[in-house]
C-alpha cells in the first residue's frame, strides 16, 4: 500500500549561458516506503531540483527514479504526487475549499477525504470560504498542504514549505505537519535549509554537498515517535543537531574556517 | 437596527456626494451669470443656453447617439474578439509574439485621422467604415493588456498545474484566464472612450447620422449651443462605458483589491 521513492545514479546538467552547470552528480537515494526524509544542504545543492524531478517538472540528464513500480511521469498522471511549493501558490479568486477542490476538479476524481475533511484536517474549520488574502502565511500553507492530499498522493513531497514563516509559527506547523503525515500513510520528502527542522521532522536526513550537488552523508534520526516540542531541548537531538551541522561543514571545519 | 444602518448609509453617500455636486451648482451659477454680464465669448455658450438646446434638440441627439453607440460598440467587440485570438496566439506559440506586436505597433502609430480619408475610399462613408476605425482605435491596448495579463501567471502556480496533471485548456480556462482579468478590465476601461472616439473621426469624414456629423453640422450653422451639448453626450457616454465596466469589473475581480483582511490568527 505505501510506496517508496528510489533515485538511482541521477545527475542533472543545467545549460546557463552556453555554459554547463552540474547541478546534481550521481545521486542514489532510497526514501522507504511510509518513511519521512528530509534534504538539507546549501543553495546550489540541487535538493529542489531533486524534488522537482520526483515529481516530473523536470527530467534527470541521466539515472532513474521510481515511485513505486512508476516512473515520475506515470507516478504523476496517476496523482500519485502531492506537492507543497515554498509559496502557497493558492488561486486568489477562489475560497480556501474552492482551492482544496482544485485538483478534483481537474482531474475529476475523488479522494477518500472529501475537501470539508482535508480543510478539517489541516485545522482550517470555520475558513472554507474565506479567500487566501484573507489568510496568515501560516494558514496559507495549510491550505496548500491539503490541496496536496486531496487526490490521496503515495508521496508528499514538500519544498522549504516553511520557510518563509516565522520560527514560532514554523515550529507549530512542523508538529501538525507530522501529525497529517501520520494520518495520511504517505511517503514524505521535505526539503529544507534549517538543520533542527530536519531533525524534528525525519527518520533520515540526507545532506548534499554543493558545486557540484553530491549526497555528503545519510543521517538516521532514531528519536522516538510521536515527536513532541520538548524533544527540541532533548541532549539526543542536540547531539543529532551537531552530527548533521558536521556533515554540512565538513569542508570548513577541517580546514579550520 | 437595519433601518438605522440603511439611513447611515444613505447619510455617508450624500456627506459623500454632496460637496462635489455642490461645486459644480456653483461653477454653473457663476457661469451663467458671467454670460449675462457679457464677460463670456460668444462661442462659449451659458449653460441655460446649454439645457435648452438639450430640450430643443433632445430627439435629434437620441437619433444621433444611437448610431454612434452602435459603430463604437460593434468596433469595440470585434477588437475585443481580434485582441483575445491575437493574445491567445502570441502566449500559446512564443515565437509569434514579436510579429504581434510589430503589427499592433503599426497599427497604433497611424494617425486615425489621416488614415479615415484612405479607408473612406476604399469602403465608402457607411457604418463599415465607422465600426472599423473604431475597432482600430481600441486594438493596441487591449492588445497589450491582454498579453501582459496572460503572461503574468506565477511560475509556481503553472509547476502546480503541471504536477496535477492540467491540460492546456484547463490551464488556460482555470489559471491564465482568471489571473489575466485584471489587467484585461484595465485595458477595456483604456479602450472604451478610443473605440467612441475612432467613430467620431470617422463620421467626420461625412455621414448623415451620429455624433460626429451633429457636431460638424452643429459647428458649421454656429449653434454653439448645440456643440457644446453634443461634446457633453460623448463626455456623458464615456463616462457611463467606464462605470459600466468599473462595476462589473468589482463584481468578477473583487479578490485582487480586497477590502479586508481578518488577519489575527498566526497560524
Amino acid at each position: 500500500m505505501m510506496t517508496d521513492i528510489q533515485i538511482k545514479a541521477v545527475s542533472k546538467r543545467f545549460a546557463i549561458d552556453r555554459s554547463e552547470i552540474l547541478a546534481l552528480d550521481d545521486v542514489s537515494l532510497t526514501f522507504p516506503a511510509g518513511s519521512f526524509s528530509a534534504l538539507i544542504g546549501p543553495s546550489g545543492c540541487g535538493k529542489s531540483t531533486l524534488l522537482r524531478m520526483i515529481a516530473d517538472v523536470i527530467a534527470p540528464s541521466t539515472g532513474s527514479i521510481l515511485i513505486g513500480d512508476h516512473p515520475p511521469g506515470k507516478a504523476r498522471r496517476s496523482h500519485e504526487i502531492g506537492f507543497v511549493f515554498q509559496s502557497a501558490s493558492l488561486l486568489p479568486w477562489r475560497s480556501v475549499i474552492d482551492n482544496v477542490r482544485l485538483p478534483g476538479e481537474l482531474s475529476n476524481k475523488q479522494g477518500s477525504r472529501s475537501p470539508e475533511a482535508l480543510v478539517d484536517l489541516v485545522g482550517l474549520n470555520g475558513f472554507e470560504e474565506a479567500k487566501p488574502a484573507q489568510l496568515s502565511g501560516g494558514m496559507q500553507q495549510r491550505v496548500a498542504i491539503a490541496r496536496a492530499l486531496a487526490l490521496d498522493p503515495k508521496v508528499l513531497l514538500m519544498d522549504e514549505p516553511f520557510g518563509a514563516l516565522d520560527e514560532i509559527t514554523r515550529q507549530r506547523m512542523n508538529v501538525e505537519l507530522l501529525r497529517i503525515w501520520k494520518e495520511t500513510n504517505t511517503t514524505a520528502v521535505l526539503v529544507t535549509h534549517t538543520i533542527s527542522e530536519a531533525v524534528f521532522m525525519a527518520d533520515t536526513v540526507h545532506v548534499l554537498s554543493a558545486h557540484p550537488g553530491r549526497l555528503a552523508a545519510s543521517i538516521a534520526i532514531d528519536l522516538p515517535r510521536p515527536r513532541h516540542l520538548a524533544l527540541l531541548q532533548s541532549h539526543a537531538f542536540n547531539a543529532l543537531e551537531n552530527q548533521v551541522r558536521a556533515a554540512l561543514f565538513a569542508k570548513e571545519i577541517a580546514s579550520g574556517r | 437596527m437595519a433601518a438605522d444602518a440603511m439611513v447611515g448609509h444613505i447619510g455617508s453617500l450624500v456627506v459623500r456626494r454632496l460637496p462635489p455636486l455642490l461645486l459644480l451648482v456653483a461653477i454653473g451659477l457663476v457661469w451663467e451669470a458671467a454670460k449675462l454680464g457679457g464677460l463670456l465669448p460668444i462661442t462659449v455658450p451659458a449653460p441655460g443656453a446649454v439645457w435648452t438646446a438639450l430640450i430643443d434638440h433632445g430627439g435629434d441627439l437620441v437619433y444621433h447617439s444611437i448610431a454612434t453607440l452602435g459603430a463604437a460598440l460593434t468596433g469595440y467587440v470585434a477588437a475585443i474578439a481580434v485582441a483575445a485570438a491575437l493574445a491567445g496566439l502570441a502566449v500559446t506559440w512564443p515565437i509569434s509574439e514579436r510579429p504581434v506586436f510589430t503589427l499592433a505597433i503599426l497599427i497604433d502609430s497611424l494617425p486615425l485621422i489621416a488614415v479615415a480619408p484612405i479607408l473612406m475610399l476604399w469602403l465608402g462613408n457607411g457604418t463599415t467604415l465607422h465600426v472599423i476605425v473604431a475597432a482600430g482605435a481600441a486594438l493596441f491596448p487591449l492588445l497589450v493588456g491582454m498579453i501582459q495579463g496572460f503572461k503574468s501567471t506565477d511560475s509556481t502556480t503553472r509547476e502546480l498545474f503541471h504536477v496535477l496533471s492540467a491540460s492546456r485548456w484547463q490551464t488556460l480556462t482555470r489559471l491564465m484566464l482568471p489571473n489575466a482579468l485584471p489587467a484585461i478590465f484595465s485595458a477595456l476601461k483604456v479602450a472604451a472612450p478610443l473605440a467612441l472616439l475612432g467613430t467620431l473621426i470617422a463620421e467626420w469624414m461625412g455621414t448623415d447620422r451620429g455624433l460626429g456629423t451633429l457636431i460638424i453640422y452643429a459647428l458649421f450653422s454656429f449653434n454653439v449651443p448645440l456643440v457644446w451639448l453634443s461634446i457633453l453626450t460623448v463626455c456623458a457616454l464615456t463616462a457611463v462605458s467606464y462605470a459600466l465596466l468599473a462595476f462589473a469589473e468589482h463584481r468578477l475581480v473583487d479578490w485582487a483589491h480586497p477590502r479586508g483582511t481578518t488577519g489575527g490568527r498566526s497560524t
